[in-house]
């Protein structure tokens, strides 16, 4: 589903982000990427978004390399890969369904598509209940998990995650991980940057840890260090 | 696909969102296109008003309505061999009833008295020299020959008019131009607001796929309400400143130079199209600056 070919990132001031990466990512998989602040994870993840190009190297997405991706394209690229931030990015004067929907109807899906989906996702994430809620009277778990649902709602192939859990307790994070391991469930190939070890420890999927911008372990099942 | 109903929407919630500056663009939009429309108008007004003085005509010979084939020769002959002669138009009876018509197309009383037969035909000349004494001296000498009714001379009253009228198209002119360059400013300093405060919403749109016209649509479509807006406060000016300005000017009793100053309604309608053109126009460059130089899908 992801592959990468000895990508190379660097910023100005000859920063480099990601040095050589090589990885292939198969489809229906949970990878954590872990590493110190400033290690590339953040990077790894705007990579496979098309929010950046690599110097040097390929990235392929579903078979397609992502990086001869001309402009015009990369909103359909994007259309398939869900994507939940650490700050939620939640839009306040929208409520919980408007949030959701919001996702749907700027990529041109019609009135019908919408009132079926949205009910169906906010049942999926536990917040049916609270979809004519504002997002200043969710809890932070609540809130990312309307991010979550965003995310999700049009079925991308695959979800990235940046520090989902970042600005949760743990309680709340492990429900955040339940909901992450249930969507991976489905089919869809899930990629999380933490830095939260007791998650990684606990859910024993294929870990990716990266140091200065390279792969420094690659391990199946494996724990945070 | 785009949904029209969110396009919509959304313009109309970023014209509300910032409905002051909304306003003052409209309004600078209104006011530069109302005074390039001024400009136009009495334009179009003084033009009709010394149609037959244009292009630096000084004097008009007047051809008897009988003038035979010898007479009009002569005056052709005389006018081709004066030194003082740049160059001269002749308007036949036709063309003549033409303009009489058009001249008094408001007062049908007037065109109930004549035909084509009673109007004369006649020579517009330019001279060399525009000196006043040299132009009574060389349209004197047509004065008196036969086929020759009279002729007469542009005058002090109408250059006065043409030079005035250029003087203050020209004031009104360049403030036009600088306005509308202002205008242009502002929808684009209106939209860099708009695309500001809504900075969250369109970090959302990328990244879930939204296409770049999706984005920039509603913005655009912004800016063209506000030129639209901003050429109907044109118009209304440019309506009430021909029915009560310069319809005013023509009614004046004994000012028979004053008599044609009008704009009528093809002309009127010419004016009107070319401001919504420029409205247009206006709101193109400034939609598309705005979204260049702030949206960055």
């Amino acid at each position: 589903m992801i592959k990468m070919e000895k990508v190379t990132k660097v910023f100005k001031g000859d920063v480099v982000a990601l040095r050589d990466v090589t990885i292939d990512i198969g489809k229906g998989e949970f990878v954590f990427l872990v590493g110190p602040s400033g290690s590339g994870k953040s990077t790894f993840i705007r990579l496979l978004n098309r929010e950046d190009v690599p110097e040097h190297g390929r990235i392929f997405v579903a078979g397609r390399d992502i990086g001869g991706l001309s402009g015009w394209r990369v909103p359909y690229l994007r259309r398939n890969i869900g994507y939940v931030f650490q700050d939620f990015k939640l839009l306040q004067k929208k409520t919980v369904a408007e949030n959701v929907a919001f996702a749907l109807e700027v990529i041109g899906k019609g009135p019908q598509v919408i009132n079926r989906q949205v009910p169906a996702i906010l049942e999926l994430v536990g917040l049916s209940r609270k979809m004519d809620r504002f997002p200043r009277e969710l809890s932070g778990g609540e809130q990312q998990r309307v991010s979550i649902a965003r995310a999700f709602v049009n079925r991308p192939l695959i979800l990235l995650a940046d520090e989902p859990t970042g600005n949760l307790d743990p309680t709340t994070s492990v429900g955040i991980m339940r909901l992450l391991e249930r969507i991976n469930e489905i089919g869809t190939t899930v990629v999380m940057a933490t830095h939260d070890s007791s998650i990684v420890d606990s859910m024993r999927q294929r870990v990716v840890e990266l140091d200065r911008g390279m792969v420094v372990r690659d391990q199946a099942r494996g724990v945070y260090e | 696909m785009f949904s029209f109903r969110y396009v919509l929407r959304e313009t109309g919630q970023n014209l509300w969102r910032n409905i002051l500056l909304a306003v003052a663009t409209v309004v600078t939009v209104g006011v530069s296109l109302a005074m390039f429309g001024g400009f136009m108008l009495f334009q179009v007004a003084v033009d009709s008003a010394t149609a037959r003085w244009q292009d630096g005509v000084e004097f008009i010979v007047w051809m008897n309505t009988d003038a035979g084939t010898d007479e009009d020769s002569s005056v052709r002959n005389q006018l081709d061999e004066s030194p003082g002669v740049e160059r001269w138009e002749y308007v036949d009876r036709l063309q003549s009833y033409e303009e009489f018509k058009e001249f008094f197309e408001d007062t049908p009383e007037v065109l109930e008295i004549f035909t084509a037969e009673g109007v004369p035909p006649y020579y517009r000349v330019v001279p060399t020299d525009p000196d006043p004494d040299g132009v009574e001296e060389l349209g004197s000498q047509f004065k008196g020959k036969p086929g020759v009714r009279t002729v007469t001379f542009a005058g002090d009253v109408i250059r006065d008019v043409q030079n005035l009228s250029n003087r203050a198209g020209r004031v009104l002119f360049i403030g036009s131009i600088v306005l509308l360059g202002a205008s242009t400013l502002l929808i684009l300093n209106t939209l860099a607001v708009a695309i500001g405060n809504r900075r969250p919403e369109i970090e959302i749109m990328r990244l879930v796929g939204a296409t770049k016209w999706f984005i920039r649509v509603p913005f655009m479509l912004e800016g063209l309400v506000q030129g639209l807006l901003g050429a109907i406060v044109a118009m209304i000016s440019n309506s009430l400143l021909r029915n009560y300005v310069i319809d005013q000017f023509s009614d004046a009793d004994g000012l028979q130079l004053l008599a044609g100053f009008k704009v009528d309604d093809a002309a009127m309608l010419q004016v009107n199209l070319l401001v919504v053109a420029i409205a247009v126009g206006v709101a193109v460059i400034g939609s598309n600056l705005a979204v260049a130089m702030h949206l960055n899908e």
